[in-house]
């Protein structure tokens, strides 16, 4: 051997999406390792998806089970997995059960039986489960004095190593138990945890301790589906390779007037938000922001929080009837992310899969109100940090992000846009009924994009079975902001519509009625 | 005396189902070459002994034990001759009353009462994990010896 040559640390896949970049990039071969956490919290999933993804006939796994769930039970309901594979168990993955030696005999016996076990199969993985009852039998009783807990965990560990296995303690375990010695003989420490909060249950994963790793910290949020554990890190790995490309290329909204006021369109990579009261016409606006995308050959993600996608997708047909045809052809994906327990990062994950795989340009949010109510109430209450890094993820690939948000507003009180969330914005455009002439008229007006030179007039806009349409501007009209503007000089707030701005509202129904007769 | 309709071992058209093929392979697996006395009723019984061996290291000593239990239950009712076989867990032979059950009943009337509660394990145990799982598990008791595995004693080597 050279004098400075190190031995390598391999990585072995987790077979967990997810969980490789958590750890930083996968479970260290030869590793000791505990995954602990509360009744129910999948520490058995976790410890099948491994052994599956990993066993092979020439470096089987040996599935130790000690007492708890009774393994006839665990084989039956984890077989209903996707990754259970049938033909693997009893060659490549072999069930032992060690609850003789544990009930009837001392922890010698238990480590004589389990490295027999191994010398006889010399498996690749290893796992105990329940770890936690081998102590509970022996940890305090009069069996256990004669060789204790402790010494047969440093036994264990070592055997397990030399014996070049990557090995799996299961437990329940409560985090006042962290000065339990095998907390400090184990490489990696994963613990498993469900937070309730009212009525919502969040499954969270994090990574104590993994020794030669530089895992990710905190609090990962993850879900069991079909197909076992899926983990979404806090910081997701960017899949995509494409980089971010600042061209300054405008991009239209798909509303001509829309892109006069934006100076020409929204610069490709921004992050823009569009709020206005109910019935405003904002999921208008964003549809068309995608049709022109999809018109100029892009491709594009729209992610629905409000409504049904069956409905959502209704409804974008009425207005355009390529919409659905793009999502038949691989163009357009409809994300449907409205469960009332979801985390930040399900979805940022959701829309992240959808724009790689789609090489989307455009991301449509619809809505950010939605998106919060859709969140479990625990992640509410940092919606503005997890909005941070939604946004943040999504444009650094690249990608223009145009999210709606519905604001409430008293009649005559203006309010631009949630103050939780306009930080994180390239562009606001802003949406809100007038009262005029005894009307309700709506009104659009660009009240931030940074680096442009974009109109700060009101405009006043009409939506129309084919979309929006935006007309003249309001220029001789003071108060708008107030919902009752008066037509400059006068102050009742009942003067006569200037000549200029039936124009405008001349042109915009002129437009809308062409658009509806074609 | 024998329900006509004993469904584990039988199909209707009077062949034996799956889990009575497996259940009679199992048995003639562990048949001496030379036959004699109550050689299949043996063979039968020694079979059941290294099911619940290999069993027993899949999903422990109790949970095997229960399987058995409710096998041997069902067959019960329509077999007599199991009245007097008993299950005898953590001991050198675990299916205990066989020489008995065959001075009674006779060979093959003992044979046939413990191919149908074998038959009936192999169902039971297909219901709970699948038949692809339990088939497997099933057959690696007819494998002669893994290298070094902890076995019970066996009742041909005693």
């Amino acid at each position: 051997m050279k004098k400075d040559e190190r031995a390598t640390i391999r990585s072995i896949p987790s077979g967990v999406p997810g969980l490789d970049s958590v750890l930083g990039g996968g479970l260290p071969e030869y590793s000791f390792n505990l995954i602990a956490g509360g009744p129910g919290s999948g520490k058995t999933t976790l410890a099948h998806q491994i052994v599956f993804s990993n066993a092979t006939v020439e470096r089987p796994a040996l599935y130790f089970t000690v007492l708890g769930e009774p393994t006839i039970k665990m084989l039956r309901y984890q077989r209903q997995f996707s990754y259970f594979d049938p033909k693997l168990a009893g060659s490549a993955i072999q069930f032992i059960n060690l609850s003789t030696e544990v009930m009837e005999r001392d922890l010698g016996d238990v480590l004589d039986r389990i490295v027999a076990e191994i010398e006889r199969a010399k498996p690749g993985i290893v796992v105990v489960d329940s770890f936690r009852t081998i102590g509970r039998q022996h940890g305090s009783s009069e069996r256990g004095t004669s060789f204790d807990l402790d010494h047969f965990i440093q036994r264990l560990a070592l055997h397990l190593t030399t014996w070049e296995v990557t090995s799996f303690l299961l437990g329940e375990y409560s985090e006042e138990e962290q000065r339990n010695p095998v907390f400090t003989v184990a490489d990696g420490l994963l613990w498993l945890s469900q937070a309730t909060d009212r009525n919502s249950v969040v499954r969270k994963l994090q990574v104590l301790k993994i020794r030669g790793r530089a895992s990710m910290p905190g609090l990962h949020t993850f879900r069991i589906t079909d197909n076992g554990l899926q983990v979404y890190p806090r910081i997701p790995e960017q899949t995509s390779k494409r980089s971010l490309q600042q061209t300054h290329d405008r991009l239209s909204t798909g509303v001509a007037g829309m892109d006069e006021m934006l100076d020409g369109g929204i610069i490709a990579g921004a992050a823009v938000m569009l709020t206005g009261p109910a019935g405003s016409g904002k999921s208008t606006v964003a549809t068309q922001f995608m049709s022109a995308g999809l018109a100029a050959g892009e491709t594009g993600v729209i992610a629905v929080f409000e409504e049904y996608p069956e409905e959502y997708l209704r409804r974008a047909n009425l207005r355009n009837p390529e919409v659905g045809k793009m999502i038949d052809a691989g163009k357009l994906a409809l994300i449907y992310l409205r469960p009332l327990d979801l985390s930040v990062d399900e979805a940022l994950f959701s829309i992240l899969e959808a724009v790689d795989r789609l090489g989307a340009k455009r991301v449509v949010i619809d809505s950010l109100s939605g998106f919060e109510v859709a969140l479990a109430p625990t992640f509410r209450e940092d919606f503005r940090e997890s909005l941070y890094r939604l946004v943040g993820t999504l444009t650094a690939t690249g990608v223009t992000v145009f999210m709606t948000a519905e604001v409430s507003e008293a009649f005559a009180e203006a309010r631009f846009t949630t103050e939780k969330v306009s930080f994180i914005t390239d562009v606001i455009i802003v949406q809100r009924y007038v009262e005029m002439e005894g009307e309700l008229r709506r009104v659009v007006a660009v009240v931030k994009m940074r680096g442009s030179n974009h109109s700060h007039e009101f405009r006043l806009y009409e939506v129309t079975a084919k979309g929006i349409v935006v007309g003249g501007t309001l220029t001789e009209y003071d108060g708008i902001l107030s919902g009752t503007p008066t037509l400059r000089g006068k102050t009742n707030g009942v003067s006569p519509m200037p000549a200029k701005v039936k124009r405008a509202q001349t042109k915009a129904g002129r437009v809308a009625k062409a658009r509806r007769g074609k | 005396m024998k329900n006509t309709a004993d469904k584990s071992r039988e199909t209707p058209s009077g062949e034996r189902s799956p889990a009575g093929q497996i259940a009679r392979r199992l048995i003639h697996s562990r048949r001496p070459a030379s036959a004699g006395d109550g050689s299949s009723a043996r063979a039968a019984a020694t079979a059941c002994d290294r099911l619940y061996d290999e069993l027993s290291r899949w999903v422990g000593p109790d949970g095997c034990h229960a399987l058995f239990t409710r096998a041997l239950a069902q067959a019960r009712a329509e077999y007599p001759a199991l009245a007097n076989i008993h299950l005898q867990p953590r001991s050198e032979s675990y299916i205990d009353g066989v020489a008995e059950t065959i001075m009674a009943f006779g060979d093959p009337a003992t044979d046939e009462a413990l191919e149908s509660m074998l038959a009936r394990l192999v169902e039971l145990l297909g219901r709970l994990i699948g038949d692809d799982m339990a088939m497997k598990l099933i057959e690696r008791s007819t494998v002669s010896d893994r290298d070094g595995a902890p076995s019970v004693k066996r009742r041909e080597e005693a």
